[in-house]
């Protein structure tokens, strides 16, 4: 246990009036520790300050949290409360508890889980929706990093945990730099304090980190630093940053484990960079050339948002291993073949696929459409799917695409005529036909 | 079946060595909540480095009283890490633990990149060799001078200048304990903070600029703990 608090401690809660009963010690971190607590009849998490880390900033910035901003998605676990007592000095706030499913991207990034593709590229787009929202409440998260993000391996689905530094963009109150990693260049060298812009900067470094378990400026130098400590990170990070895989400048290129066996200088970069389409690498690119050293010309989280959801999109399955995929438009188009699977070397063929606007969905046999893909004001939500693809009940050979929605759609087959999709009922998968949706047109093709 | 390509992210090592006064002085209960506090440290230690998958922890200790000798030679996982019991008996010869730390951190006994090593001295007393010399040949690796190093303050007879020196940068005060509580909680401290510190900086408060060439330790959290008077060192 700890020294803090003890179990049974009654708190009281500022705005709510209701007391909150601490009942476990959780764990304990750089600024504080975290209890689950009974507040009124709802079970959370306490967070309590250390003496030294409860100033009357934090507690500021706290109160304007709860009682200026609400969370800006269901993906934070925002303060909802301050916590104190007439019986002790310090002060806390209570937050919904992380449900056990929600697992740190330092499982991920060691190896101790091993989701698909899609999970990985369905918790990257859920993060930049999430700091797309942040940010366009005018406010600044300031220490975006591996040990603040969960998510659930089974399905995606992101945790943004550590919401005590997020201030209004452009105050300067609070006391946190950000993780010496993930640091935009211009705060490791000092010039600039953290705010929308270094966001970004980390955000990109953390998308880097999920795809390709790598980061994106540790490559061929490293290799002549003996000691990797702050003077160090300070060169690679601040004074000389250089993407692993800069167009124009090759000198701190990732290096492949057959030529350095620890690996540290981007080899599992070296194997991940080629399978994802050209897209995916033209944006970290600019995120790491042009958005290295000019703060305004980042990847937006706007960007993000469509480059993920198109990724997702692309993913199909290898008919020989099993194994994911990513189709490639741009690489269809140059070389007019889908290149050999990156985990077997045998060729795949392709699915049907449906060209929606800028997007082409593989028809999978477990592919879904969601409300984003109908009407671009929806948000992502990949709890409610508005199509799904599916087998003909009587003739496995025929897969159609079935109507999930209320509302019909009307298709228009590859010699002209017109039939309506009630809903319930598949459109089946024949290439040439379009389906209009009601916002958007779509045409399957194989 | 692996979903993706199975490589995890690379570690780099780290060693860590535990340099601990076993003089008379240290006889009894000094060295017993000693034995007690780095077998209660162990298990946060293993925390630390799962929480830090960049670095590959590497522990080892040395024994200070007649002379110095390694208590742990290998550099040994810390994950497969057993602590034996230390007694306690004869004098304090510190300077000698430090050559012995400085030959472990020749760079012809070190792998060739590493993350800094940490080292965490405990002493309850004066030395009775020459610790200047010892310091110097710390000193003078690369490695000794990149080390993040901590020391602990065990009673009022510690000599605080010496651990200060050890230290080596002035901000950074040696841990002062005068109850077994106390040093079972530094011991602890000392064991994971710079730890974690020197495997992979963490949030970084203002005004702390990451250039100041120092592993950046938050400070130790202080006794908050009734004391108990009778328990005399
Ligand atoms: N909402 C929560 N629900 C459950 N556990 C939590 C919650 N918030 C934090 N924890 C746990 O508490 C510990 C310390 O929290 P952390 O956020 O790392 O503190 P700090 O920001 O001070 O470093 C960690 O072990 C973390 O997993
Ligand atoms: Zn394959």
């Amino acid at each position: 246990m700890s020294d803090l608090l003890q179990r049974g401690q009654v708190l009281r809660t500022k705005h709510s009036g209701q007391t909150c009963t601490v009942e476990q010690f959780l764990g304990g971190g750089g600024q504080g520790e975290v209890f689950r607590a009974m507040w009124g009849t709802m079970p959370v998490a306490l967070k309590w300050y250390f003496s030294h880390t409860a100033t009357p900033e934090q507690h500021a910035a706290l109160e304007k949290l709860v009682t200026d901003h609400k969370p800006p998605t269901n993906n934070f676990l925002w303060p909802l409360d301050l916590a104190d007592s007439d019986h002790l000095p310090g002060y806390g706030y209570v937050m919904r508890l992380r449900e056990p499913r929600f697992r740190s991207l330092l499982d991920l990034v060691s190896g101790r889980i091993d989701p698909t593709f899609q999970t990985l590229v369905t918790a990257g787009l859920q993060l930049a929706d999430s700091f797309y929202r942040l940010h366009a409440d005018g406010l600044c998260y300031r220490d975006i990093s591996f040990g603040n993000v969960f998510f659930d391996p089974q399905n995606g689905e992101i945790l943004v945990c550590d919401n005590d530094n997020v201030t209004e963009n452009r105050s300067s109150h609070c006391g946190i730099l950000g993780t010496p990693d993930f640091m935009a260049p211009e705060i490791v060298r000092g010039e600039a304090l953290p705010s929308r812009q270094t966001d970004l900067y980390s955000l990109a470094v953390l998308l880097f980190y999920i795809f390709h378990i790598s980061h994106p400026l540790l490559g061929r130098r490293i290799l002549s630093i003996r000691c990797w400590d702050l003077p160090a990170r300070m060169k690679l990070f601040g004074n000389e940053p250089l993407f692993i895989f800069d167009p124009q400048d090759q000198s701190n290129s990732a290096v492949a484990e057959s030529v350095d066996p620890t690996g540290e200088a981007g080899a599992n970069a070296v194997n991940y960079w080629p399978i994802f389409p050209q897209i995916l690498r033209d944006t970290f690119t600019k995120a790491f050339t042009s958005g290295l050293r000019d703060p305004d010309n980042r990847v937006m989280e706007g960007e993000w948002r469509g480059v993920l959801s198109r990724l997702r999109d692309a993913i199909f399955f290898c008919e020989h291993c099993g194994k994911e995929n990513f189709y490639d438009l741009e690489m269809l188009k140059s070389s007019d073949s889908v290149g050999p699977c990156p985990f077997c070397q045998k060729t795949p063929r392709l699915p049907y696929r449906l060209r929606l606007g800028k997007t082409v969905v593989m028809l999978t046999h477990q592919a879904k459409l969601f409300p984003h893909h109908l009407d671009d004001h929806q948000p992502f939500d990949f709890t409610r799917p508005v199509a799904e693809v599916v087998q003909h009940p009587t003739n496995p050979n025929i897969w159609g695409l079935k109507n999930l929605t209320s509302d019909k759609w009307v298709i228009t087959t590859a010699d002209g005529s017109t039939k309506d999709v009630e809903p319930t009922k598949s459109v089946p998968l024949v290439s040439g036909t379009k389906v209009s949706f009601g916002r958007v047109e779509g045409e399957i093709r194989h | 079946m692996a979903n993706r390509f199975g490589g995890a992210l690379a570690a780099r090592p780290l060693q860590f060595i535990w340099i601990a006064d076993c003089s008379g002085s240290m006889a009894g209960k000094k060295i017993e909540s000693l034995n007690f506090g780095i077998r209660e440290a162990i298990q946060p230690m293993r925390e630390v480095a799962t929480e830090n998958p960049n670095a590959q922890v590497l522990v080892r200790a040395i024994k200070f009283s007649d002379g110095a000798q390694w208590h742990v030679s290998q550099p040994t996982e810390i994950h497969d890490f057993k602590w034996a019991d230390l007694t306690a008996d004869g004098v304090t010869d510190m300077g000698k633990a430090l050559q012995l730390a400085a030959d472990a951190l020749k760079t012809n006994n070190m792998p060739e990149r590493g993350l800094p090593p940490v080292l965490v001295l405990l002493s309850d007393g004066q030395p009775t060799d020459d610790f200047n010399a010892g310091l110097k040949a710390m000193m003078d690796q690369p490695w000794g001078a990149k080390a993040v190093r901590v020391a602990i303050a065990i009673g009022d007879d510690a000599d605080l200048d010496v651990l200060q020196q050890f230290i080596g940068h002035p901000e950074r005060k040696p841990i002062q304990v005068t109850n077994a509580n106390d040093l079972v909680k530094m011991i602890k401290w000392a064991s994971t903070v710079p730890l974690k510190a020197a495997s992979n900086p963490n949030s970084q408060p203002m005004g702390q600029s990451i250039a100041a060439g120092v592993v950046p330790i938050p400070a130790p959290p202080l006794s908050t703990l009734p004391i108990d008077p009778s328990d005399v060192f």
